[in-house]
């Protein structure tokens, strides 16, 4: 979120300060190891997000902790699953890290905290100008819904939970079939070829869905879907789509100005379509 | 090969092998699967024939990224991904490690242990020279450059060493381990 997500954290920042929400980053927080510590050892892609929760649980022990990466989340909730249903792992992990960890509270991706009813009803009351018949795909990738015993996720093939969310700029979901198809995100370096044709595939078929942009809930989603379209063009000879994180929507449905959120930064131009959008609506406003 | 290690692997992963009946939604529904030389239900019947090498031989266990799909659709809840993970570690004890995926999970971890987080450009840009692949992605280093989507300077842990240390704990703990 440093770094290539950084539209992302403006917006999200953005959005959580409109609705009085404070966000606390874990003191010196590491790397989850996604994909790769798992991919070498069970055990280093456990310690690595234990070492994470214990340091929260240790500084901030009444807090719950959110993520907005689904690889961050899939590695967190999993650490903190092993914890509270494996006793053994529980000791080897506690000696790796070198901390004590119990898991007392609860790891959320970004999707649950925006579904909160309070949350939700907070959001409502901020919203300023409408993204009205904006036609939005949304994305939710594979980890923020899968696998079911670790997410907990009650739909993972056509879930439902960003759509409800979307909706609240006035901007329309359409129903389409790829929304929790995996894009390829963690071979986007090892296996570029093969992992290229995933995302063009999800690409493809929003468009063909009659989606004008989509929209994410994950940094490493975001980027692969966005970051290679000029291969998309010039392999498919469709035009590129947008690729918008979900605090993104919302904070321009707040407010917040192309500025604010560095929309200038999307690899793909962003700003034309929700310009389009915000001109429609009653009233037409800039951004 | 004896069907010792096979018989632990699938206990390690907690897959019963005749568990599965053929069905190939797995494979129907796999997004690397036609990347794979040997498909995801081919595994299936491999573990219920015996053959491990071929497992292990496959470049299969290497694409599958992990995303669940076979196992959330799969009738009898046969979690490959699970048997994909401990395919990769016996694979890699036996040398069988593919060359790509190789380079990148030690470029990675090297990252890690030097930051204690991940400095992408560093990530990509290792891998890149490594793996003789000097122009993947390249296109879009001078926009990511000028609107601050990458920096040259790592953010990096106040504990840095500290991570290090435990991450040669874990690689410590695994190489002991079955």
């Amino acid at each position: 979120m440093e770094s290539t997500a950084k539209s992302y954290r403006l917006a999200t920042e953005y959005v959580m300060s409109r609705i009085g929400v404070e966000l606390v980053e874990i003191e010196d927080w590491n790397c989850c190891g996604a994909t790769s510590a798992h991919t070498l050892s069970e055990l280093m892609g456990i310690a690595l997000p234990a070492r994470s929760l214990a340091t929260a649980e240790l500084k901030e022990p009444e807090l719950d902790i959110v993520t907005g990466c689904a690889s961050c989340y899939a590695r967190l909730r999993l650490a903190m699953h092993k914890i509270r249903t494996d006793k053994a792992a529980k000791y080897l992990i506690e000696n790796v890290i070198d901390m004590p960890y119990e898991a007392r509270r609860e790891v959320y991706n970004f999707l649950d905290v925006l579904s909160r009813e309070d949350v939700t009803e907070a959001i409502k009351g901020k919203i300023k100008r409408k993204l009205e018949g904006l036609k939005v795909a949304c994305y939710y990738g594979c980890l923020n819904v899968r696998p079911a015993l670790i997410t907990g996720a009650p739909d993972r093939e056509n879930p439902q939970s960003m759509d409800a969310i979307i909706a609240l700029t006035g901007a329309e979901t359409v129903d389409w079939a790829f929304k929790t198809e995996c894009c390829g995100a963690a071979h986007q370096n090892d296996a570029a070829s093969v992992t290229r044709d995933l995302s063009w595939r999800i690409l493809k078929n929003a468009q063909l869905s009659g989606a004008e942009v989509i929209v994410t809930a994950c940094p490493m989603c975001n980027l692969n879907l966005e970051m290679r379209q000029d291969g998309y063009r010039k392999n498919t000879g469709r035009s590129s789509i947008p690729v918008f994180s979900v605090s993104e929507l919302l904070a321009v449905a707040m407010g917040a100005s192309a500025r604010h959120i560095a929309l200038d930064a999307h690899h793909v131009p962003a700003a034309k379509a929700l310009a389009a959008a915000l001109r429609r609506s009653e009233g037409g406003v800039a951004i | 090969m004896t069907n010792e290690k096979l018989d632990s692997l699938l206990a390690k992963a907690g897959v019963r092998q005749y568990d599965c009946y053929q069905c190939g939604k797995c494979t129907g529904g796999c997004p690397m699967a036609r990347a794979m030389d040997l498909k995801p239900r081919g595994v299936m019947r491999c573990a219920q024939i015996g053959s491990l090498e071929r497992i292990l031989k496959s470049n299969t266990i290497w694409l599958c990224t992990g995303c669940h799909t076979c196992v959330e659709r799969c009738p009898h809840d046969v979690d490959l991904p699970a048997l994909m993970e401990e395919a990769r570690y016996l694979a890699s004890d036996m040398g069988y490690e593919r060359r790509d995926s190789k380079v990148l999970n030690e470029v990675f971890i090297a990252n890690l242990k030097m930051f204690g987080r991940n400095h992408e450009m560093l990530l990509a840009g290792l891998y890149n020279m490594i793996a003789f692949k000097p122009l993947q992605d390249m296109s879009s280093v001078p926009h990511m450059l000028k609107h601050g989507l990458i920096e040259i300077k790592p953010h990096e842990t106040q504990k840095s060493e500290s991570i290090k240390k435990m991450i040669e704990r874990a690689e410590k703990l695994s190489s002991v381990r079955s």
